[in-house]
């Protein structure tokens, strides 16, 4: 880092604040949206509607983890797994089933939600990650229809009589929640929000983030770089686990009740979408395509009939006349914005786009030439 | 004897129609590379558009082309639309993955929007059955049986003799080379659209004359052909024909000897087991060497 003043700057410096900007975060930024997180449910709940304001930043918070680590899978890494809902769903059976039918400790049963799924994360990956493409979507789907079958037909226990499991106990915030049960379910999401973000933050420029979206990129160079492929799927398929197993655990807690409704292939779909307009690959559209959709399904609520065409069509939209999402051309436009200043953060990003945003710099696809001062 | 009679009718039934659904997949995939998600979208719109034209007064033997007609034209749109803007673009395996989801969903939602969620049956071409050692043959299921094989039959002919049917082959050995040899590129792969969507039509307006219809129905038998497609080797015609009968046998011998919810699980376990033992499926061509 000492050399950020030479002029002009080695390639090599680029690449190395690049392949680890936690060393240099924007600090401002991510410490301005914390406070206003942490202030937003006090100031809204003084209104009318911020009730159900504060509810649906809940609900943003555990879905956009889950798209984010969808993401990871399908976007980053290009394993097309549609098994993700069903994972969400594992989480959320198991600490519902643990803590409503045999009276474990809901802080206890959502602890170990995230580690089941895993688990079963890494049964589902082993014989579909040696496999390609088409294959994978055939396995995942029917990993998704097994389990759909399962819980609709299984035991009692599991399947509710077909009606899912309802009345799960809220988590016991202890003192807290003797004023209201949404303030500490805000700040527990949050956390969790900010913790996953973080983490996939981190595996997004790591060098791990590195190997996968070179993997994405050119299967055959990667593996001739020594890059395994086997171990590095899998663990990315664990990992994105954990947390979309965590979220699950969460939601069904914090809703009291889980169904099988989860499963119908809108949920999928929805979840899809979040990935795809707001930006396949990267790492910021997964979230604002949370953003976007929660919201149009808000505003949108009086077309309910309309929603699901118009979520095709833009999918359909989308993937044709802007694949890599809109969140590119939203942060490609803020720095253009931002370009009267063109020092230090403006190299950082150019050895960035010589790193991970490869499906991005096929588009202004000049990310390697524009690093090589010499 | 008549449980075994009973599950090689089913299964002779539901692979034919199977057949119909996968041989689509399979030339989409071998010709274009595409997987096409929206398939059972429009074996749907198939099944639908016959039912609007026997609604009117008409006869299923008037149906049955319409919904060919409908399928193949909304498979031309799709080319249109999606395959002949996005084709050669980098990223085409996950963009066109994607833009053929959002199509199906377009397509289902259009159809719930427009039909109702109400679940529809067509009327049978010719009804009654005949008995034949205690396994009850419907006369209905017999001309399934015949209309697939007439087609699948046609299509293997065409496939393999007529000039198109070489140009389709041809770009699905090598696309370039093909190109090169002045085989009109967009004009074989409109065509094989057309061909694929009309067949999943076909299948549609076959298969909801004896089972239920509604905006979602395409779902499961999309999923059962994809199954078939690579079990049979994605990409060989032949194949995926075979492993449409074998598949077809497999369900009903399930539902048979051990009931109809063990169907979806048993054959799932079947692929994966078969994925492992044998990844390029029935008849198809290991990866490596295909390139």
């Amino acid at each position: 880092m000492t050399t950020s003043q030479s002029n002009p700057p080695r390639a090599v410096d680029l690449i190395d604040r690049a392949a680890a900007p936690w060393r240099s975060p924007k600090w401002g930024a991510v410490s301005s949206l914390g406070v206003l997180a942490l202030v937003l449910p006090i100031v809204l709940l003084r209104f009318g509607a911020g009730t159900f304001m504060v509810h649906l930043l809940i609900t943003f918070f555990l879905w956009s983890v889950v798209a984010q680590s969808w993401n990871l899978v399908l976007g980053v890494s290009g394993i097309y797994s549609f098994a993700q809902i069903a994972l969400f769903a594992v989480g959320g059976w198991v600490t519902g089933v643990l803590s409503m039918s045999y009276g474990w400790n809901p802080w206890l049963s959502l602890a170990l939600a995230p580690i089941v799924t895993t688990a079963a994360a890494l049964v589902i990956g082993l014989p579909s990650l040696r496999l390609r493409g088409v294959y994978v979507v055939l396995l995942t789907l029917a990993f998704h229809e097994l389990l759909r079958n399962y819980v609709t037909n299984g035991p009692r226990v599991i399947s509710g009589g077909g009606y899912g499991l309802i009345g799960v106990p809220r988590l016991d915030f202890g003192p807290l929640s003797s004023f209201s049960h949404l303030v500490p379910s805000y700040y527990l999401a949050l956390f969790f929000f900010a913790v996953a973000t973080f983490a996939i933050w981190w595996v997004f420029q790591s060098p791990i983030g590195v190997a996968f979206a070179a993997l994405r990129d050119s299967e055959g160079y990667a593996i001739g770089r020594g890059i395994d492929q086997f171990r590095i799927k899998l663990f990315l398929f664990g990992f994105s686990a954990f947390f979309t197993g965590l979220a699950g655990g969460l939601m069904t807690h914090y809703l009291g009740s889980i169904s099988q409704s989860i499963f119908a292939f809108s949920v999928l779909i929805n979840v899809l979408a979040m990935i795809v307009i707001g930006g396949w690959g990267s790492f910021g559209g997964p979230i604002l395509g949370t953003a976007l959709l929660l919201g149009l399904q808000e505003g949108l609520r009086d077309l309910a009939d309309f929603r699901t065409l118009v979520l095709g069509l833009a999918l359909a939209s989308v993937a044709v006349l802007a694949p890599s999402g809109l969140w590119p051309k939203l942060r490609d436009g803020f720095r253009d914005f931002l370009d009267e200043s063109p020092d230090d953060e403006e190299e950082s990003d150019q050895g960035r786009d010589l790193l991970v945003d490869t499906a991005e710099t096929s588009e202004h696809g000049s990310g390697a030439q524009s690093v090589a001062p010499d | 004897m008549s449980e075994l009679l009973q599950a090689t009718w089913g299964g002779v039934l539901a692979g034919s129609v199977y057949g119909l659904m996968a041989v689509g997949l399979t030339l989409i995939w071998g010709a274009v590379r595409l997987l096409n998600l929206a398939h059972g979208a429009l074996y749907v719109a198939g099944a639908y558009a016959a039912w609007t034209v026997i609604n009117v007064g008409l006869p299923l033997a008037v149906g049955i082309p319409a919904a060919v007609i409908a399928a193949g034209a909304l498979g031309y749109g799709m080319h249109a639309t999606i395959i002949r803007p996005m084709l050669g673009r980098p990223g085409w395996d996950s963009a066109s993955i994607i833009a053929t989801v959002g199509v199906g969903i377009a397509l289902q939602a259009a159809i719930l929007l427009i039909f109702g969620p109400r679940v529809k049956q067509l009327p049978a071409v010719v009804s009654g059955s005949t008995v034949i050692s205690s396994v009850r043959i419907s006369y209905q299921g017999l001309v399934i049986v015949l209309v697939a094989v007439v087609s699948l039959v046609a299509l293997f002919f065409y496939l393999r003799s007529s000039r198109q049917g070489m140009a389709i082959r041809a770009i699905s050995q090598h696309m370039d080379a093909a190109a090169l040899m002045g085989v009109p590129v967009h004009r074989t792969y409109a065509l094989v659209m057309i061909i694929s969507a009309g067949l999943a039509g076909l299948a549609g307006v076959l298969l909801s004359s004896v089972l239920f219809l509604s905006p979602t129905s395409g779902f499961t038998p999309m999923i059962i052909a994809l199954l078939v497609t690579i079990f049979g080797g994605l990409g060989s015609v032949k194949g995926t024909i075979v492993a449409a009968y074998l598949i077809g046998m497999l369900e009903a011998s399930v539902q048979v000897y051990l009931g109809g919810a063990w169907a979806l699980p048993a054959l799932f376990g079947f692929i994966i087991f078969m994925l492992i033992v044998r990844p390029s499926g029935l008849f198809g061509v290991p990866e490596a060497q295909r390139l």
